[in-house]
């Protein structure tokens, strides 16, 4: 944690935790009452932490407690350690100390909600809870920051929400199961615990007077939705609309724990109104108290550390994060390595593995600006023993993860909830830049639109009407669109307010915006149908990479605030973006050098939306797709370029100045032809043709086909509706595709060589299978594809049923494929089914063996499939009537690209387009 | 703030020592002397030392001046020192450098060095007096020994003190091994004792990468003592010139290996 961060008022709870210190072990106490191996701890634990209790805050029983307290408060604790012997003895266990121990502390009235409360939806880090929330009931120093606890007035609701979510989300059995674990563990308290639901009506109708408004709003803002799905929204909305985690105090950073519990909730549905409503009223919480860490929020629910553009990442694998977590946690590598193979998933592997080694005296809270300065600190290492710091980073942030709870020996329990709000799975997730919470970008969005509407409205004591949400949603949705940037958008909506917002961001060069892309279709009778009676237009689709070209000249008067360092220089803007916009500058310096020579002179600035395709000098023509991803990523020097680019724009975002997204497609492709000229083999315009003849488009298809282009690309012309619109899948766009109307002819019959064990969702599964061809002549099978696509679960569940008997330590001799340790399956098997398998092209690679021997002229590579799709087993094929490895080179051959090109196409091996749907 | 050190030696050991658990600290100085208390980033062990007034002449500090330093930027600067410089330290009252003097014994040579501080915002922990049930004072050589062995078995050692002796053990994938001692006395050389005060029996399991880690700082004390009880940390404490010490505590380790 940066030490920036902390305020001397940390000081003070911290020491109090002492009696963590050695009372870490409390956790055990929560063993025991799952697992009796570990009483011998448990019952030690509770007598270490009696000497040690500060302020007399200590976890045991009333007479030692008060006792303590008499002689302890404010100096060094006593030496104590005798002390707790008998009383090992006297109390079964130390759970029966805790439970006195809370029982005692409910006496202290409001304190007492805070475990109870945590019950539920905590319940792995419950036991030590209990014993933070007492020490901060007495205590009252920063109660909110640390722990969910009932020092303010809000949190009295907290039972009663909780517990209406613990029934509402879990099943019957676990709320049965958690009410008698609580009984176990404060049995003088249960009646209390359960009772405040209805009981704290006075306090409860208090916060409810606070939340109430936005909620009944959140329902207002889909009209569209479904009457069901409103009511589900409603009945939860109203069953909790209090915050999840109680207030901290106004003006201190966001506990990291706040944005975790708020991860959890979301984690723990699928529904995405549901999953609206948590975000937006995290939010809004945030925004009430600490506006200021508004943008490290946001940031981390969408994981990122900054916009895409700014190529700001973490440059940590899962073997780094595997070997930080064996570190912070005291477990070797091994035993890690075999969990994830087991959970496969390293959060819950994180989660579960606190902690076998204890820490020291418990380390500060985790602040979601503190973690997002961490994860940046991480990011930003480079160098010498970069690595080790970066490990050292990450241990860190993880040992000050589940403060709270750090210490018992069995860690959180992860297979309740998927791990509950544990900080440290959320991190490592984080790191791994997979949150798996089913949060998509764009709700985090609308929820920040609709937090900020109902913060600003409520601000004037008004409740904000359906139409004021809607408006505030749309305008963040094309600014965002516009401006995809945070760091941008959030401060000035934060200082205009989020209805002025228009006004202060604008689309700008050196800010990548996502582009508009086109709707599929499968013929050109379905474009017809769609542009009836409309005006439209039809273009070459090139095979190429998608780039937006920004520009501003050195001597224009404008100045705009590019994140981009790189882009940045004395010369004004000139940079590259991919379609994620990651910056390709360093990619294709060679059409950064000659900007000029297509930019007519007086042109200040533009964004440009166009495909970088490479080009065949000699035969002045595109080359295909393969041969342009033979380029290097990186640190291209012009004069070494292989593969020459030609630029070929269709579209114009920004010009001197104003953004020209609104105007229609045929007056920005006047502009477009008037600010730039066509260079032969460096810049052209998209070739084009205005025509609603189903012949002439026709033609144009197959011209387009012909000339190496992926197909057509159909837009809208005139119109509103002809707009660029950011980062949309439009209907005013759409694409036909060769692949989609001829497709690859015939699917292939391969055999399954071997598998790779799957992570995530095919956890204990298959995630991708190994495929070859066969080669009678030699009776071998050549490696051609791995196959991950085209399978639902119960498929995969049959499959690997079915396989998993029959796997083989080692490849057969007669199986021809890669040597690379990289390249090898997890698990062989031996040739037996056949699968049907559809592709959408083929393409050669290195790191597959099929048909090797016969294509001319290439060495070392064999022909693979692009996106292969897994259709059907073909149970009535022997795997030596598996498609012959001369079929797919002949296959190959007869590829329009191929066959075509003078040497064959190159060999793109793990070329990706990404442009590409299923 | 005024120290001097006669030896510029104990300082750099000291540094040396903990500069591998520790990247930033403060020294936190006053009229007793300079203390250093600091964790490890994963919080397991915690290292504390107290180089009281007397080992300096003279010292001279008139009020509390934490001084938030680099171990690497220290370290760095130590080196330009000779073992037997006579080091000064000197700071402002609320510093943004600190100043260290080394004057070479034999020569006439003076260095200087200004190090920047850091602004460390650290807690000052507590640390309870533990009474422990075990109290070991072994010859500091031996204790590394020990550890460097077992390391080379298992990243874990389990310690168990009994009447008859302290054990140290550990099992790993390439097999198992213990080091056990006995109270012993060398009358002729003190340092060579082992002694063990027991009140109950004890047995925990350490890291040994962690004790490994405190090893390095064997050349500053010929014995070091090891307090142990269940439950409560390890210290390890390394008894400097007059009563100042360096002293570790690690955190034990719960339960074995799933």
């Amino acid at each position: 944690m940066p030490p920036k961060q902390a305020t001397l008022g940390y000081v003070r709870p911290a020491q109090t935790r002492l009696g963590k210190f050695f009372g870490k072990r409390d956790p055990p106490v929560q063993q025991k009452l799952a697992l009796s191996p570990r009483k011998r701890h448990a019952q030690l634990n509770a007598s270490g932490e009696i000497g040690e209790g500060k302020d007399g805050v200590i976890d045991d029983e009333g007479k030692q407690r008060s006792d303590v307290a008499s002689d302890t408060s404010p100096s060094k604790k006593r030496p104590h350690s005798p002390a707790p012997a008998p009383k090992r003895t006297a109390d079964k266990g130390s759970g029966s100390i805790k439970a006195e121990e809370s029982g005692e502390d409910g006496l202290h009235d409001e304190s007492d909600e805070g475990p109870i409360a945590k019950r539920p939806k905590r319940t792995p880090t419950a036991s030590s809870d209990i014993d933070d929330a007492a020490s901060e009931g007495s205590e009252d120093v920063k109660p909110a920051m640390r722990r969910p606890n009932g020092t303010t007035p809000l949190s009295k609701n907290k039972p009663a929400k909780v517990k209406a979510k613990a029934l509402e989300r879990k099943p019957k059995l676990k709320v049965k199961e958690e009410s008698e674990e609580e009984s176990d563990a404060v049995p003088n308290k249960e009646g209390k615990g359960s009772s405040p639901a209805t009981n704290d009506s006075p306090a409860e109708s208090e916060s409810e007077m606070i939340d109430e408004e936005p909620d009944s709003e959140d329902e207002g803002i889909k009209p569209e939705a479904a009457e069901k799905a409103r009511e589900t929204v409603q009945t939860l909305l109203e069953s909790k609309s209090k915050d999840p985690y109680p207030d901290w105090k106004p003006g201190e950073p966001v506990p990291y724990a706040a944005l975790c519990t708020t991860f959890a909730l979301i984690e723990s549905t699928t529904k995405r109104l549901i999953i609206l409503s948590h975000c937006s009223l995290f939010l809004r919480q945030v925004l009430r108290l600490t506006p200021e860490d508004l943008l490290p929020t946001v940031l981390l629910m969408i994981n990122k550390l900054a916009a895409d553009y700014a190529g700001v990442e973490l440059g940590i694998g899962e073997s780094l994060i595997m070997k930080a977590i064996g570190e912070s946690t005291g477990r070797s590598l091994a035993v890690i390595k075999a969990d994830q193979n087991e959970i496969g998933d390293l959060g819950l592997v994180a989660a579960k593995s606190r902690s076998n080694q204890p820490t020291m005296f418990k380390p500060k809270a985790l602040t979601v600006r503190g973690v997002r300065d961490g994860l940046m600190a991480i990011a930003t290492t480079q160098g010498n023993g970069a690595q080790t710091r970066k490990i050292a980073g990450i241990k860190k942030l993880l040992s000050a993860a589940d403060a709270h709870s750090a210490g018992k020996g069995k860690g959180v329990d992860i297979t309740k909830d998927k791990g509950g709000a544990s900080e440290s799975k959320f991190i490592v997730r984080t790191l791994e830049g997979k949150m798996r919470l089913g949060l998509a970008d764009r709700t985090v969005l609308v929820a920040l639109a609709q937090a900020m509407v109902v913060h600003e409205i409520s601000k004037e004591g008004k409740v904000p009407t359906t139409e004021q949400l809607e408006r505030g949603e749309t305008i963040l949705k094309t600014v965002y669109s516009e401006l995809p940037s945070y760091e941008v958008i959030v401060p000035a909506m934060l200082e205009h307010g989020i209805f002025n917002l228009e006004e202060h961001c604008k689309l700008q060069p050196g800010v990548p915006l996502k582009p508009m892309l086109a709707k599929p279709t499968k013929a050109i009778t379905e474009v017809l149908d769609r542009f009836e009676n409309k005006n439209f237009t039809c273009e070459y689709k090139y095979d190429g990479e998608r780039s937006q070209i920004h520009f501003v000249s050195p001597d224009s008067q404008h100045q705009y605030l590019s994140s981009v360092p790189s882009v940045k220089s004395e010369k004004g803007i000139s940079a590259i973006f991919s379609r994620n916009s990651e910056d390709l500058s360093k990619k294709y310096p060679d059409i950064l050098a000659k900007l000029d020579h297509w930019v007519k002179d007086g042109t200040k600035s533009f964004v440009l939306d166009c495909e970088t395709v490479g080009w065949d000098l000699v035969e002045k023509k595109v080359l295909p797709f393969q041969q342009l991803m033979t380029r290097k990523r990186k640190d291209v020097k012009v004069e070494d370029v292989k593969v020459k680019v030609c630029v070929f724009a269709f579209d114009l975002l920004f010009l001197n100045g104003e953004p020209t997204v609104k105007k229609s497609l045929r007056e920005r492709r006047e502009m477009m032809k008037q600010t730039f000229e066509e260079v032969e083999g460096e810049f052209g315009f998209a070739k084009c043709m205005n025509t609603s003849d189903l012949d002439e488009i026709q033609t144009f298809l197959d011209e387009s086909v012909k000339a190496s282009c992926e197909g057509l690309m159909v837009k809208m012309l005139d119109g509103e509706e002809s707009g660029y619109e950011p980062s949309k899948r439009s209907r005013n766009w759409l694409k036909v595709k060769k692949d989609y109307l001829s497709g690859l002819g015939d699917s292939l019959d391969l055999v399954v060589l071997g598998a790779y064990y799957g992570k995530g969702k095919r956890t204990s599964l298959y995630g991708a299978f190994l495929l070859s061809a066969y080669n009678p002549t030699t009776e071998t099978y050549e490696t051609i594809c791995n196959l991950g696509t085209g399978f639902t679960d119960p498929v995969l569940q049959h499959l690997h049923a079915l396989l998993s008997p029959s796997a083989i330590p080692s490849p057969p001799s007669y199986y021809s494929h890669s040597p690379v340790p990289a390249h090898q399956p997890d698990v062989w098997f031996p040739p037996k089914h056949v699968w049907e398998v559809k592709a959408a092209d083929l393409t050669l690679s290195p790191r597959y063996r099929a048909a090797e021997g016969y294509l001319d002229g290439v060495e070392g590579k064999g022909v693979s499939l692009r996106f292969p799709r897994f259709l059907r087993e073909r149970e009535d094929k022997k795997p030596e009537d598996a498609t012959r490895v001369r079929d797919v080179a002949e296959m190959y051959r007869r590829q329009e690209g191929v066959s075509k090109g003078k040497d064959g196409g190159g060999g793109g091996g793990g070329g990706v387009d990404d442009d590409f749907e299923y | 703030m005024e120290a001097r050190l006669e030896q510029a030696l104990l300082l750099k050991r000291v540094v040396e020592a903990i500069k591998d658990l520790v990247q930033d600290c403060n020294f936190d100085c006053n009229d007793t002397g300079i203390a250093l208390q600091a964790m490890d980033n994963s919080h397991v062990a915690l290292v504390s030392m107290l180089l009281k007034a007397e080992a300096f002449s003279p010292y001279r500090c008139d009020r509390n001046i934490p001084i938030g330093i680099n171990l690497t930027s220290l370290t760095k600067v130590l080196r330009c020192a000779q073992n037997d410089d006579i080091l000064t330290l000197k700071a402002e009252d609320s510093p943004d450098t600190i100043n260290l003097t080394f004057e070479s014994s034999e020569s006439d040579r003076l260095s200087e060095y200004d190090i920047k501080l850091m602004d460390i915002d650290q807690d000052h922990l507590g640390i309870p007096e533990t009474e422990y049930a075990a109290t070991i004072t072994m010859p500091s050589a031996e204790f590394q020994r020990i550890c460097r062995d077992l390391i080379a078995l298992s990243e874990s050692v389990s310690i168990e003190a009994t009447k008859e002796g302290v054990k140290f053990s550990c099992a790993g994938d390439i097999g198992n091994g213990s080091v056990t001692l006995r109270s012993h006395t060398n009358v002729e050389k003190p340092e060579l004792n082992v002694e063990i005060d027991l009140a109950e029996p004890v047995a925990l399991t350490f890291s040994l990468k962690y004790l490994v880690n405190f090893c390095k700082a064997s050349a500053l004390s010929g014995s070091v003592k090891l307090c142990l009880s269940n439950e409560v940390p390890l210290l390890v404490e390394y008894g400097l010139s007059g009563s100042s010490w360096l002293r570790f505590y690690l955190a034990p380790k719960i339960g074995d290996e799933e």
